[in-house]
This record gives C-alpha cells, sequence and structure tokens, in this order.
C-alpha cells in the first residue's frame, strides 16, 4: 500500500507492540472466559493483521511479543517467563510456529500482491507510451502523406492550368509573328482567313476552359473548407433535370436522351442550383465518355428509405470497379490516371469531386454503377426529401 | 512531289494539335498529328516525315516510350514538349536520344527555331558522315589526326580527355547532351553518375576556348540537363 510506505519505520512495531498489549488486554479483563486456545487465536489476529500490513519483520516481531505475553499473562505460573506443565510447553511453541510461519505467509501473499499490482501498472504505462508513440508516428506520417498529395495535386493544377496556356501562346504567338513578319518585310506564307479564325476559336476556347477550371477550383475549395452555403428551397425535380439538360445541350445534340420521372414524385428541399449542377456534370460526363450514337438515360424516383433517387446511365466504356471511388478523388481522371483507354479528351478530374462535395452536403449520396445489362457507367445519388426542420442554410460540416 | 517538311506531332492535347498543325502548315511546312505514341508510331512508319515533335505526358504510349521506338529503327530529330514537373522525365528522353526541348507555354518562333535547327542539323549529318579525318563548324576546325585544334584562327593546346570532348560537341552541334550521353561518350558507361568530372573539364575547355569563360558563347549549360554545343561562324 503507498500509505503504509511513508509511514516512518519505527510506527509498525510500535503498533505490533500496541496490537499486541491491547489483545492481551481484552482477553485478561475476560478473564476465565477464555481458554489458552481463544488467546493463541486472539494474538494470531494481531500478528495477520501487522504481517499483511507492514511484511515479514514487523510480523515476525510481534509473534515474539505475543508468544511472550502469551507465556507471562495466560500459562500458569501466571505473571512469570515459566512453564509448569509440559502441554503448555507444547502449546507455546505451537503458538510461536504458528504465529511465524502465518506472518511470514501473508508477509509474502502480500508482497505478491504489491509485485503484481506494480506489474500491473507498468503494463499500463507501457502500454500508454506505446499508444502515445504510435499516435505520434501515425500523425507524422498522416502529415508526410498529406505533403505527398499535396505536391500530387499541385502537379495536377499546374498541368491542368499550362495546357490551355500552352494552347493559347502558340495560336498568338502565330497570329504575333505573321504580323512582325510582315513588318519586316520578310518573306512568309500568310496565315489563310480560315487558319486565322481558327487561331482565334483555340484562344478562345481554352480561355473559357481556364476559366471553367479556376471556377471549378474555386468550387472544390469552397466545398473543402466547408464553406458550401446551400440556400434550400422547395423544388421540383423535373425542372432541376430540364435546367441541366438545357445547359448540356450542345454536348448531347443528336444524341437520345431520355428522361425518366416518376409519377408523382415529390417536390425536395435542395439547393436548385447546386443539384442542377450535380446533374449537368453527369450528363456532360455521359455524353464525354460515350460514342455519339449512343444513348443516355437519366432517371429519377422515391426509393425505399424515403429519399429521392436520381441517376445519369450512358453506354460507354464503363469503369472498372476498382476506380468507381477513385474516380470522385479531386483531379483524378480514370482516362489518364486509370489506365482507362479512351480517345475522348480527359476532363479536368474536378467535376466528380464536387458533385460529391455538393451531394453529401445535402446529406446525401453518390456511387457509380454498371448500367443496364452491365453496359455502360450509371451514377447514382439519393437526396432526402426535406423537411421544414432542414430550413435553414445549412453548410458543409 | 512535294518536297516540303515533313514534321510528325504526338500529342493527347487536340487543340495544341490543331494549333500547332496550322502554324507549322503556314511556315511551309507538312504536317500530321496523332494523338498519343502508338499512333505516333504508326503515322512514322506510313509517312516518312523529317522530325517529330512529342509530348511526354499521353496515354496508350507515352513521349518517353515513343522515342525509345523511334529511336530503335530511325535517327529522326526528336523535339519533346515538355511542363515543369516533367524534368526527370525530360532528362530521360534526351538521354534516350531526343535532340531538343522545348518547355510548355511555348511561342511559335522558339519551338520553329529549334526545328530548323535540328532539320538543319540531321541534313548535316548525312552529308558529313564520310568525312572522318578533319571537322570543320563554325570557328572551330580540328584535326582528328595530329588532334590539333584551332579556334577563330587560335591555336588551342588541350588535353587527351579536352579534346574528346570537343569532338563529341563537334559532332553533336545545336544538340542538347545531357550529363549522362557526355559522360559515358568520353568516360565510358561506368562513369555515367560523376556530374563532376564532367564540370571541371567543361570548366576547362571553357577557359581555353571561350573569350569570356563567364558568359560562354561556344558550351552552353542547359540547367539541370547538360550542354548544348554552339560552333558560332
Amino acid at each position: 500500500m503507498p500509505i503504509a510506505r511513508t509511514e516512518p519505520r519505527w510506527t509498525r512495531y510500535a503498533v505490533g507492540a500496541l496490537g499486541v498489549a491491547a489483545a492481551t488486554s481484552i482477553l485478561k479483563l475476560l478473564g476465565i472466559h477464555v481458554n489458552s486456545t481463544t488467546v493463541a487465536l486472539g494474538l494470531l489476529l494481531v500478528v495477520l493483521f501487522v504481517a499483511t500490513r507492514w511484511g515479514s519483520t514487523p510480523a515476525l516481531l510481534t509473534s515474539l511479543l505475543a508468544m511472550l505475553c502469551f507465556n507471562f499473562f495466560f500459562l500458569p505460573p501466571f505473571g512469570t517467563f515459566s512453564i509448569a506443565a509440559t502441554d503448555n510447553w507444547v502449546a507455546l511453541t505451537a503458538f510461536l510456529i504458528t504465529a511465524v510461519t502465518a506472518g511470514q505467509l501473508s508477509a509474502r501473499a502480500k508482497r505478491r500482491a504489491e509485485e503484481a499490482e506494480t506489474g500491473r501498472k507498468e503494463i499500463e504505462r507501457l502500454y500508454a507510451e506505446l499508444r502515445d508513440a504510435f499516435e505520434r508516428a501515425s500523425h507524422t506520417e498522416a502529415l508526410r502523406q498529406s505533403e505527398k498529395l499535396k505536391s500530387a495535386l499541385l502537379d495536377a493544377v499546374s498541368h491542368d492550368l499550362r495546357t490551355p496556356l500552352a494552347s493559347i501562346k502558340a495560336s498568338i504567338t502565330t497570329l504575333l509573328d505573321e504580323v512582325k513578319a510582315q513588318n519586316d518585310g520578310e518573306q512568309t506564307i500568310p496565315l489563310d482567313a480560315e487558319s486565322r479564325v481558327e487561331m482565334m476559336e483555340v484562344i478562345d476556347e481554352e480561355s473559357d476552359r481556364l476559366n471553367r477550371f479556376i471556377g471549378g477550383l474555386i468550387d472544390l475549395a469552397r466545398i473543402e473548407a466547408g464553406e458550401l452555403q446551400l440556400r434550400r428551397r422547395w423544388g421540383a425535380v423535373d425542372e432541376i433535370i430540364s435546367t441541366a439538360l438545357l445547359r448540356a445541350a450542345s454536348s448531347t445534340k443528336g444524341r437520345d436522351v431520355q428522361v425518366n420521372i416518376e409519377k408523382e414524385l415529390p417536390v425536395v428541399r435542395v439547393d436548385e442550383r447546386a443539384v442542377s449542377e450535380v446533374v449537368y456534370t453527369l450528363i456532360e460526363n455521359a455524353a464525354k465518355y460515350s460514342p455519339d450514337s449512343t444513348g443516355i438515360m437519366i432517371r429519377a424516383r422515391r426509393s425505399d428509405d424515403g429519399m429521392v433517387k436520381m441517376s445519369v446511365e450512358d453506354k460507354g466504356l464503363g469503369i472498372p470497379v476498382d476506380l468507381r471511388e477513385r474516380v470522385f478523388d479531386k483531379f483524378f481522371r480514370a482516362t489518364r490516371d486509370g489506365d482507362v483507354s479512351s480517345h475522348q479528351p480527359s476532363g479536368t478530374g474536378m467535376g466528380l469531386a464536387i458533385a460529391k462535395g455538393i451531394i453529401e452536403a445535402h446529406d446525401g449520396r453518390i456511387w457509380i454503377e454498371s448500367g443496364t445489362g452491365g453496359i455502360g457507367t450509371r451514377v447514382v445519388f439519393t437526396l432526402p426529401i426535406g423537411d421544414e426542420e432542414t430550413d435553414q442554410q445549412k453548410g458543409l460540416s | 512531289m512535294n518536297d516540303k517538311p515533313r514534321i510528325l506531332v504526338v500529342d493527347d492535347e487536340p487543340q495544341l494539335t490543331r494549333v500547332l498543325r496550322t502554324g507549322l502548315k503556314s511556315r511551309g511546312y507538312d504536317v500530321l498529328a496523332a494523338e498519343d505514341g502508338s499512333s505516333g508510331i504508326k503515322v512514322f512508319n506510313e509517312w516518312q516525315p523529317d522530325l517529330v515533335i512529342t509530348d511526354l505526358a499521353m496515354p496508350n504510349m507515352d513521349g518517353l516510350e515513343l522515342c525509345r521506338r523511334l529511336r530503335a529503327i530511325s535517327q529522326v530529330p526528336i523535339i519533346i514538349l515538355s511542363a515543369k514537373g516533367e524534368e526527370r522525365i525530360k532528362v530521360e528522353a534526351l538521354d534516350i536520344g531526343a535532340d531538343d526541348f522545348v518547355t510548355k507555354p511555348f511561342g511559335i518562333d522558339e519551338l520553329l527555331a529549334r526545328l530548323r535547327a535540328a532539320l538543319r542539323r540531321a541534313t548535316v549529318q548525312t552529308t558529313n558522315q564520310v568525312d572522318e579525318t578533319v571537322l570543320h563548324a563554325g570557328d572551330f576546325h580540328v584535326d582528328l589526326e595530329s588532334r590539333s585544334v584551332t579556334v577563330d584562327g587560335r591555336e588551342i593546346h588541350l588535353t587527351p580527355k579536352e579534346f574528346d570532348l570537343l569532338v563529341y560537341f563537334l559532332k553533336h552541334p545545336g544538340k542538347v547532351l545531357t550529363h549522362r550521353t557526355l559522360l559515358a561518350a568520353v568516360w565510358g558507361g561506368d562513369h555515367v553518375e560523376q556530374d563532376q568530372y564532367l564540370r571541371v573539364f567543361v570548366g576547362n575547355l571553357r577557359k581555353k576556348l571561350e573569350n569570356d569563360p563567364a558568359s560562354p558563347r561556344y558550351i552552353l549549360t542547359e540547367p539541370w540537363v547538360g550542354y548544348r554545343f554552339s560552333p558560332h561562324e
């Protein structure tokens, strides 16, 4: 016991002696009502108490003192250390042996218990230390991974910013060079009107691409910082889909786009603009990654768990099962990073990451399945129908 | 018969190939484009272009593999379009035998200058192959038998290794030569990691050849890549 360790050494012996004195006095007061067996047991109790509390040496001294008191006060002739009857000699010797043995055994038991306790504490301490060390190590590893990820993301971003810039720069310097050469009177084959228009078209389209990319970066940053502000209103699913279809009209031109919305689908409480953006992204992806002649199917219905479930399906190459989660990672492109061969230009790698951010901010879920009959890709998402309690503008946590 | 130089552009970025096709055609080149390495090889075999411009990062077969495959079958000049962050792979492509590189984004005039230089070298190389004992380029006149060197009329004394290094430079004027390529050519394959040898010898060569070794005219440094030799006139 930690308290016993703080007590001065002599108190253990004093308590032992006092204990023996007290037991002797009580037994003596009881007078003729006690026989020598009762006395022996009474004194033995004191020895056991001292042994369990303070260990073997105080117990040994208490045993000797108890033996002397037993002899002096309770074995005839009383008041002397001499013993008349032989059987009392046997009793006294038996008492001494019992007291010493019992004292030593209980002291040892106590020591074992203390050792076990110390061992347990040591194990606990080591475990805590190990756990701390492990936590520190995984924290460092996480930091390292995060740094690695950051640098990979930076590479991806700079590549995507520089690619349209390369086309713009090459176009504009081609145009500029011609003007300069003409001014300097050099012999060059002049660009025909068609080529000139083509150069300017490239500049126009690539500037738009840069602008879209930067817009996407800002959206992603907002989602990641938890600053996506949803303006939830009650809205009809068919309106959300038709807005998205209108925006995607140029990329779905000539395609068979089917829209299948369950009758009496309830209105949903969502940020219509954001959800329409998600549907638009999915339609654009479907158009980009499937042959021009194939159809696109958009569905919306009520799911079993009281959510609204929407999906966009194409008849393209499909996405391998092991990439179906990764395509939602920002800047991941199955056509470029995932060895999915395609002759289509790869996108920015942000569309699905943003879509996921928007859907999850609505407490919905988004995932990828194979299309009907195992052909193509079906991107599915769910949205809670919503109730009055979610009226407040809700940010991403 | 069409005698315009033929340029094959390999890039997975359709807008860039669109610009290069139009821009290079307007400068009198015949241009075909391919969207990745494997279709690049196909067009190369069918069309036999005079020069190949290739991007590095492409799906299916990347620019590095394309260089490797092209070098196995041809000495056609190769210009690499690289982006920042692709330095390692760019050097690897140059080691394999690509001739030059242009970093994106680039102006068309820079690409045209590299393209003209590479085409010129290719013509010089094919016409000069018979003359083995005397090298003459720009300000340099080197007799391989007597191992004598004159630069702009001055006679220069070089150590045997300096001489070998200069001869290698002279045989590849205007081309980007990586540290590895130079070390392997002059010191042998065991020394390709020992950039410090090269730095010392290039320093010594510059002291002997250049009027102002601090701003060299003949042996130009390509940072992190290697050197480019320009013999001038």
